[in-house]
Parts: structure tokens; sequence; C-alpha cells
């Protein structure tokens, strides 16, 4: 495999996807500016650290100072940052690594007390797929692979995805998990985040608003039947009267008025 | 004497309300259009607000997508279905009590699928029982704006349907929310106590006959019968104050159940084969504007803020699509401007696989919105307007549940199409031609309907004037024969 990056003034990086042990030659071409030297100085650094003895000269030709090395990439502890620096400070940084996942889920995944909870994991169809599956917990340091155990992980994976069932949770399985797409070269990890609470925590909003409801209608009501009864007591002295009146109107208006009406409403 | 009364009163020609009593048309009326909006936002937003949970839940039964998207199926069918059940419990006991068990069982439906074990359980509770409750929500909302207002109804029924738009900008940002801190499950049992609040929305819907003082005068129900509004006006509550006897003294003699009449009904007839080709083509195109903005290539973020535009400009146009049907030029011929809405619908769609670039998406987002929205807000309002107050509680039982179809199937034949062809253009084309097609009928149509219903109220007027004794029959032949 073969990798270039073409320098003339500003520093690159290009990232690298690699899945099996691999001989991989990077090269830089660093072209050359107005000072036009004749030789000039670089080296290889691995992970910011300068790598022994790789500090060579290189000479200019066709405008152009190339610089080349050979790596054998054999394991996951070879996978990291590789850069080519030239004497003037202009660099180029190749990023080894497994394909990387696409979506990453940055808030974490909530279930409750005995309840089980699905974790998933996808590696989508324009990456890689990769050989297995792996599920691990732990931190950033120190990360335990979780072993299938029927009353508690459920692992199930296919091609592309995984998912890892934990069962009758309870607090002490909060934390992160990490799901690993496992290649010949080493493995991707996706860190999902687990929080585990209990049925009381929806609970108080949930009475909260109910509260709220119940309080809401019954001032309704209330505001409700004290304007009645007032219309009540008014209209209780007024009904003779109004009784007599309206009587006495629809006896004249009932013709006229009703055809009027009709088109009036 | 006729033309310069009907011109000088703004009012349709129309079936005009019959009602048996007389609009308030404000007062309590402005608190009702407030309970309306609660419940109409509720039932519209709700379910569409439901699908962020979909993916959780989805891994968490370990079901396939299409199963999952059933849920939202079956949730709309209950709600469409649940229309003619809907009317007939208003036409018996009114709108508030009807609003008030909805809300109860929406409610009891989330919490108990809050502790669902399977798929199915979701189905049943949210699917079914929720479907229901929203149900026993929109058509309550929807009725009650018919009795207490007439002259104001177009602004009270676009204010209304605002409840819509509104309700899911906020609905969706909440359920996000909800669904960081507490999953699925938390957030189903809170949504619970959120849908609650729907009673709030059926408290406020006091039955208009409560307002009147008490004493007055019984309607005469022969009266209510023929339409004629003789001993209405002001004295019209019974002396039982309930509405719902009163309305359903009214309802009951004319039919049954639900008003079959209506099928009789020209007007009603007109709406209903309108509708049906319409709806088929009214919502796909928001169900499919993020996903053609990222064919074309366009980010995540950028698509979903089409969407925003589309809800924004919504929200605005519907209570001023109100208000202009409000107007005297057009109360009177609105049925017009309902063609126009769905026709401009229609044109734009048509226009729309012009449109290059994301500037050319916004537009189409903004012409869209407000076209979305005028339809929205007139869509009941023309309804009342045809068939009077007094029947629509039937009327939208009855459409809602004709709708049924064309709302379930439209969304996935428009996702054949696109998978079919493999482009969105064919799409949109077809929207365009269901909502143009439905336009123009509608044009054609009511020109021909006003001028009948004209030439009926010349007859009648003419009638009346001659014998006031006949005046009653010639009445009850021209009801029998709409």
């Amino acid at each position: 495999m073969r990798k270039v990056a073409v320098l003339k003034s500003q520093n690159s990086t290009q990232n690298v996807q690699l899945l099996n042990p691999v001989n991989l030659s990077l090269e830089c071409s660093l072209t050359a500016d107005h000072n036009n030297l004749p030789n000039i100085s670089a080296f290889w650094s691995q992970d910011g650290r300068e790598i022994p003895d790789s500090r060579l000269t290189v000479a200019l030709e066709n405008q152009q100072y190339h610089l080349q090395r050979l790596f054998y990439i054999s394991g996951e502890e070879m996978l990291g940052s590789y850069s080519c620096v030239f004497e003037n400070g202009v660099r180029a940084d190749f990023i080894l690594a497994t394909p990387p996942f696409g979506e990453v889920r940055d808030k974490p995944v909530v279930s409750y007390v005995r309840d089980f909870v699905v974790l998933p994991c996808k590696m989508e169809e324009a990456k890689p797929k990769p050989l297995s599956w792996r599920w691990f917990r732990g931190n950033k340091t120190h990360k335990e692979q979780i072993s299938e155990q029927p009353e508690r992980f459920q692992i199930h994976s296919e091609e592309r995805k995984s998912k890892l069932k934990v069962i009758n949770l309870t607090h002490e399985d909060a934390g992160v998990y990490y799901c690993g797409a496992v290649y010949a070269i080493g493995t991707t990890m996706n860190p999902i985040e687990l929080k585990v609470i209990t049925y009381q925590e929806p609970l108080k909003p949930f009475i909260g608003i109910l509260i709220e409801v119940v309080l809401l209608v019954a001032v309704i009501f209330l505001c409700e039947k004290r304007r009645s009864k007032k219309n009540t007591s008014k209209g209780n002295e007024e009904n003779v009267d109004q009784n007599n009146i309206k009587l006495q109107e629809e006896e004249k208006g009932a013709e006229e008025g009703s055809s009027m009406r009709q088109r009036k409403v | 004497m006729l033309e310069p009364h009907y011109g000088e009163l703004n009012m349709p020609p129309a079936a005009a309300t019959n009602l048996a009593h007389k609009p308030p048309d404000g007062g309590w009326g402005w608190a009702v259009v407030v309970a309306a909006f609660i419940s109409i936002g509720f039932s519209y937003a709700f379910p569409k607000s439901l699908t962020i949970y979909f993916k959780e839940i989805q891994e968490y039964f370990s079901v396939s997508y299409s199963e999952i998207a059933w849920l939202s199926s079956v949730m709309l069918a209950s709600m469409y279905a649940g229309g003619p059940v809907s009317s007939i419990l208003v036409n018996r006991y009114g709108s508030r009590p009807v609003v008030m068990l909805g809300g109860l069982m929406v409610s009891a439906a989330m919490v108990l699928s809050s502790f669902g074990t399977t798929i199915i359980h979701l189905y049943l509770c949210v699917g079914v029982i929720g479907g229901f409750g929203l149900a026993f929500n929109l058509q309550p909302a929807l009725t009650i704006i018919g009795t207490y207002f007439q002259a104001k109804r177009p602004l009270a029924n676009g204010l209304a349907m605002t409840g819509s738009p509104v309700f899911l900008s906020i609905l969706a940002p909440l359920n996000q929310f909800l669904f960081d801190s507490y999953g699925w499950r938390g957030s189903f049992l809170i949504l619970g106590s959120v849908v609650f609040n729907c009673c709030v929305a059926g408290a406020l819907m006091r039955p208009v006959s409560n307002q009147k003082p008490k004493g007055c005068l019984p309607p005469s129900n022969e009266a209510v019968d023929q339409g004629a509004v003789a001993d209405a006006g002001p004295q019209t509550a019974d002396s039982d104050p309930e509405e719902g006897q009163h309305e359903g003294k009214g309802q009951t003699q004319n039919s049954k159940l639900v008003d079959l009449t209506l099928f009789k009904h020209r007007g009603f007839l007109i709406y209903l084969v309108g509708n049906v080709v319409m709806f088929f083509g009214f919502f796909a195109p928001v169900v499919f504007l993020a996903p053609y903005a990222k064919h074309q290539g366009i980010d995540e973020y950028s698509a979903a803020f089409l969407l925003t535009i589309f809800a924004l400009v919504d929200m605005f146009i519907r209570p001023f699509t109100g208000f202009l049907g409000n107007t005297r030029r057009i109360r009177p011929k609105i049925q017009y401007f309902f063609s126009f809405a769905v026709s401009y619908n229609g044109i734009c769609h048509l226009l729309f696989p012009l449109a290059s670039g994301y500037q050319g998406l916004v537009v189409y987002a903004v012409f869209f919105g407000v076209g979305f929205g005028m339809v929205s807000a007139l869509l009941f309002e023309v309804l009342m307007d045809l068939v009077g107050a007094p029947r629509f509680s039937s009327a939208v039982g009855l459409v809602t549940i004709i709708e049924c179809g064309p709302v379930l199937l439209g969304p996935p034949i428009s996702g054949a199409l696109v998978d079919t062809f493999g482009e969105y253009k064919y799409l949109y084309s077809t929207c365009g031609v269901l909502m143009l097609t439905p336009g123009i009928f509608f044009f054609v149509m009511h020109y021909f309907n006003y001028k009948k219903l004209e030439d009926e109220q010349k007859q009648k007027a003419a009638g009346e004037m001659r014998r006031p004794e006949e005046t009653v029959e010639l009445k009850s032949n021209n009801e029998a024969n709409k």
C-alpha cells in the first residue's frame, strides 16, 4: 500500500483506513519555495516521538524534496499517527486506524431498574465489514470484555450490526459500554453510556402535571358554578316579567320575525 | 328585498346555521377557542411527535421499521374511525363530556403503554385507545366552535386550527428532552399527564345554553326540525341548561344516531368527493420534504430547518386566513376561497421540480406553508358553511371516516412512487395534479351550487311573501329535497 502527501507551505493530515497487517509506504513531497536550497533535512515521527535513525538529508529534485519510508504495520500497537517533518517545520500527518464508526451517540441511553436495555451498534454499508464483534465495559484505560451470561448479558451480532442486551438492570450496571468492531489489524471502539434510573424519577413530573390539571379543572368548574348561581338569582326575579313580554312579542312578530331571522342568523 | 338584506349582513346563502339559539360570537366563545386550540393541537400534533421514540422502541422490542411505523398508522386510523362514534356522542351529550372522556382515554392509554411488554400492547394502548381518545377531542372541538360563533366563525376556526402547528413545535423538542432524560417508558408516562390537559380544554367547553338565564321558553322541536327559527333568538335555552339535551332534542328528531340524510345534501357531497381526492396528495409533500432535500445533497440540519420554516409559515397563515375568510367580500363566497387554496397547493407542487438549490427549496417551503395553512384553516369552516352548525357534528364524523382511506394510503403510495422511479419529482407532480383537480372541481361545482342556493332562497322568499301559513310547508319541502 502506498500513501502520498503533497505539501507546499502548509501542513496536511490524512486518514488511512487499515483492515489487515500491511506493508505501508508513506511518501511526502515538499514543493520548493523561492529559497531553492539544494538540501533539506527531515525525519519521521510516530505518535509525536521522533523515530530513531530516521533523520535524512533530502536533495532537491524537479523542484521537489521527496521523502519516503516503508513501514510494516503488523498489529494494533503499530496504529497511530505517523508524520514526516521537514526542516522548515512543514509536516504531513498520516493517521492509521481501523474503520471508524459513523454515528456516535453522545447522549446516554436511559433504562430502568429490573427492566432490560438493548444497546445497538452499527457499521455502515460504506465501511468495510468487521470480522466479528466484541463488547467491553470499563473506562479508557481498562476495558473488560463482556461474555455472554444467559441471565445478564445477551449478545446478538450480524455482519454489520451488533446488539448487547443487558437484563435485570441494577444501578451498578450504569456506566460506559464499548462495542468493538474487530478487524485483523485491530478493533474500533464505540462508547455507549448507560444510565439506570428508578420509576420514581418520571413519577415526580407525572404527578406534578396531574395535580396541575385537576386544579385547573376544579377552578374552571367552580367559577362556572358561581356564575350560574348569580344568574339563577337574577333570572328568578326577571323571569315573570320576561315571560310576559316575550309571549306578547312572539304573537306579534311570529310571521315577520320568522322570515327575517331566517336570513339574519 | 332579498339582495340588500343578504349583502348587508355578509352571510352566505347556504344552509346558514339553523341553530335553535343565537351564537354569542364572543365573550366566553374566546375561551372556547382556546380550548379548541388545545384539543386540536393535541389531536394532530401528538401522533406526529411520537415518532421520535420509534428508533429506541424498535430496538427494545426487536421489531422491524415497518412494524413500528404501524403504530402511527393504527393511531391515525383509530382517530379517523372514531369520528362517527365521536359524532354520535357529541350529538347526544354535547362537546364537554366527550372531550373530557377523550382526554382521560389518551392519558390512560399512554400510562398503560409505559408498562408495555410487547409491541402489540403498544398498538392497542397508544394506537387504538389513544387514537379514539384523540378523535373524541377533535370532533367536539370543531363542533363547539359552530355553536359559539356565526359571524366571526371563520376567524375562530382559523385560530383554533393554529393549535396544530403550535403544538407540534412545542411537542417535538419536549419529546426529545423527555427521551434524553427518561427513555421511552418514562417519557410515555409523563406524556400521559401532559395529554391529560385535554380535560382542561374540555372543562372550558361550557355548553352554550348554560350562558342563558333560566326560565326561558323551550324551543318547539318541530321548529328546529324544519329549520325555521321562529321561536329562536335570545330565548332559546331549555329550562334545563344541558346543552346535550338541547342539541340532542333537535338532532334525535332528525336522525337516530348519525345524520345519514347528509348524503343527499348537495354541498356535502361536493365537499366529500373533492376532499377524498385531495387527501391523497395533501400530506405526502410534507412527509417527503426533508428526504427530498437530503436526496439533493443537503445536510440533515438544513433539511430539518426547511420543516421549521414550513411550520412557522403555517402557524401564522392560519389565523390570517381565518381573518380573511371573515371579511365582507370573502365570507359569502368562502367556498371559492377554499377552492383557491386547494388549487394554489396544486400549482405549488407542480412548479416545485423547477426549484433548484437550497434557496429554491426554502422558497417552496414558504409557499407550500402558505398553501397548507390556508387549506387547514378553511377545511372545517367550509363544511360548517355548507351543512350548518347543527348537522356539522354528523357531517365531520362521516367525512373523517371516509377520508381515513386516502390519509392512510397517501404516504405509502407516494413512497412506492419514489421507490419505483427513484426520483421525487414524479411524486410532487402527482400530488400537484391530485390537488389542482379537486381545486378546479370545487370552483366549478360551487359556482353551480351557489346559483342553485340563490334560486332556492328566492323561491322561499317569494313563497313567504305570498302566504304565511303555507310557508311552513314549502320550507319543509325544500329541506327534504336538499
